[in-house]
């Protein structure tokens, strides 16, 4: 099990136990244990523990203001937990940020892209960033990957957020990680390109082995693309599994019966 | 010793920039039009009051060497400052701080490209002082070599403290990346000695760095020889500043990640 839970957990999820899986600790790319942020009179994350294996894919999912992204924040080393710690590929935050940052991609539904660079040179930079000597190749793939070779030479603030979207993905990728970690990434996009997303990232996990830590508000797209959710509600991991035994296990038919029983808890509670 | 993956690192930030100055008409602002404006002010000034007195030549000589030297602090301060401003304005900091990039790796970028900045600024005063009032810099010699050094030290200081106060404080703080340098510039005696001003502000002159790198930068004008205590001075100050300077970032990106204040810039 890899939550601390006080509503009903799930067991049947991938093989990864307590960080220590089958075959080894190299078959895990992320070990978080015992988060814990308070900002002010509020506890934004109250003791997570989150383990994600080698090319797993995971879904963080909760109501607004559960915790989330201040989980995905702290796993990427950008806010320091109050307590707990997080390993990511063996490299533990944040003395190895640097080295463990090599092996994450992140991307946000909601991050711009710089204005007075053109997306090629936007991902030249990042590839850079993130030690590729010559990224062309990858840049390349990427555009191809996700259909939009054609804004190669558009301006960042050209984009519309859906094409944002794609290429923030695409600059998450350019590293080929091994754990790919995305905040929103198909919050307002329209139904075909979300679908475009979900083929490029399903593609792209089978042949990089890459694990996806994902959140989203879209119950439907998580079922698709994930193999595991976890929920988070006030802060708290409340519940980790598959996504059919996670809504099974509230008494629901599908996730979204499970977030909305989760948002009035939360209601209720404040 | 830098790695190739350093480096690789390093010069991604620095083409950032370049790219930033090529498509921003107002980045040139800096770079050439205020040095341009800063010479004709000044060495109309020295003109003026040389007529008035008996200055003569070496008037205008005190006042553009004051102000090429000027801009030596302020194009080193002020590409590092706006350097890291456009990643706030451009919300482009969570991309960066994802990434395997240190803070180190970053500072050095922006000051790579800022050096180019730099060149471009001082060398537009240093030509507008030519060809306008028929000042030649490099008859300062080779004097020049540690008063730059230690402005280039001061400038990048005084940048690190405005990206500092901006990690702490949030954009507001921004005002600072200019108005910092318009404190130092009537304290540090660039246009006239320090004993020109009231008696209680000098002693803060004298703590200033700058201050002894432009009292030393006029004996130069003056035709004297170099004065090595005052270059000392401004050296030890500027090494202060440095370190007290390095500490504060150090100390503000920590209250940065731990506080959270990302979620002002995403």
């Amino acid at each position: 099990m890899h939550a601390v839970c006080d509503t009903p957990q799930v067991s049947e999820h991938s093989g990864v136990q307590d960080g220590h899986a089958p075959g080894g600790a190299e078959s895990v790319v992320l070990r978080a244990r015992g988060l814990t942020k308070q900002y002010r009179r509020v506890r934004a994350v109250d003791g997570v523990d989150l383990t994600v294996g080698v090319g797993e894919r995971v879904a963080l999912l909760g109501p607004n203001g559960a915790g989330k992204t201040t989980t995905l924040l702290m796993l990427l080393g950008v806010v320091t937990p109050d307590d707990g710690f997080v390993e990511i590929a063996g490299h533990r935050l944040p003395r190895e940020r640097s080295r463990a940052a090599e092996r994450v991609g992140f991307a946000a539904g909601y991050l711009p892209l710089p204005e007075r660079l053109r997306v090629r040179e936007f991902l030249h930079m990042f590839g850079r960033l993130y030690g590729i000597a010559d990224p062309e190749p990858q840049i390349t793939l990427g555009l191809e990957r996700f259909g939009v070779t054609h804004l190669a030479t558009a301006m960042g603030n050209e984009l519309s957020s859906g094409q944002r979207t794609l290429i923030g993905i695409i600059k998450a990728t350019l590293h080929r990680p091994r754990l790919l970690i995305l905040d929103e990434p198909t919050a307002s996009l329209d139904p075909d390109v979300a679908l475009r997303v979900r083929t490029g990232l399903a593609e792209l996990c089978a042949a990089d082995h890459t694990a996806l830590l994902v959140t989203s508000h879209d119950m439907v797209e998580v079922s698709r693309l994930c193999e595991r959710v976890v929920f988070i509600s006030s802060g708290r991991v409340v519940a980790d599994g598959t996504p059919d035994a996670v809504a099974a296990s509230f008494g629901r038919d599908d996730l979204e019966g499970v977030f909305l029983h989760l948002a009035e808890e939360r209601e209720r509670v404040t | 010793m830098i790695t190739k993956t350093r480096w690789l690192r390093v010069s991604a930030v620095a083409r950032r920039h370049a790219y930033v100055l090529q498509r921003a008409p107002q980045r040139w602002f800096d770079v050439v039009f205020w040095p341009v404006v800063d010479a004709l002010l000044f060495g109309s000034l020295g003109v003026y009051f040389s007529r008035q007195s008996s200055a003569g030549a070496a008037g205008v000589a005190y006042l553009l060497a004051g102000i090429l030297l000027f801009h030596v602090v302020f194009q080193a301060e002020i590409s590092l400052s706006t350097g890291f401003m456009e990643e706030t304005w451009s919300r482009n900091l969570l991309n960066l701080l994802v990434t395997p990039l240190t803070e180190v790796e970053y500072v050095a970028g922006v000051v790579l490209f800022g050096l180019v900045k730099l060149a471009l600024g001082v060398g537009t005063v240093a030509l507008a002082a030519w060809a306008l009032f028929a000042f030649d810099v490099t008859t300062l010699g080779l004097a020049l070599v540690p008063l730059v050094a230690i402005l280039l030290v001061v400038g990048w200081s005084v940048g690190l403290i405005v990206i500092s106060l901006i990690l702490r404080v949030g954009q507001g703080a921004e005002i600072l990346a200019w108005g910092l340098l318009a404190m130092v510039m009537p304290l540090s005696g660039i246009f006239y000695p320090v004993s020109a001003l009231p008696g209680a502000i000098q002693p803060i002159s004298r703590a200033l760095p700058t201050t002894h790198v432009f009292a030393a930068a006029h004996e130069v004008v003056a035709g004297h020889s170099l004065p090595w205590s005052q270059v000392g001075w401004g050296a030890f100050g500027a090494v202060v500043l440095a370190i007290a300077s390095t500490f504060l970032l150090v100390h503000m990106l920590a209250v940065f990640r731990r506080r959270g204040y990302i979620s002002r810039h995403t």
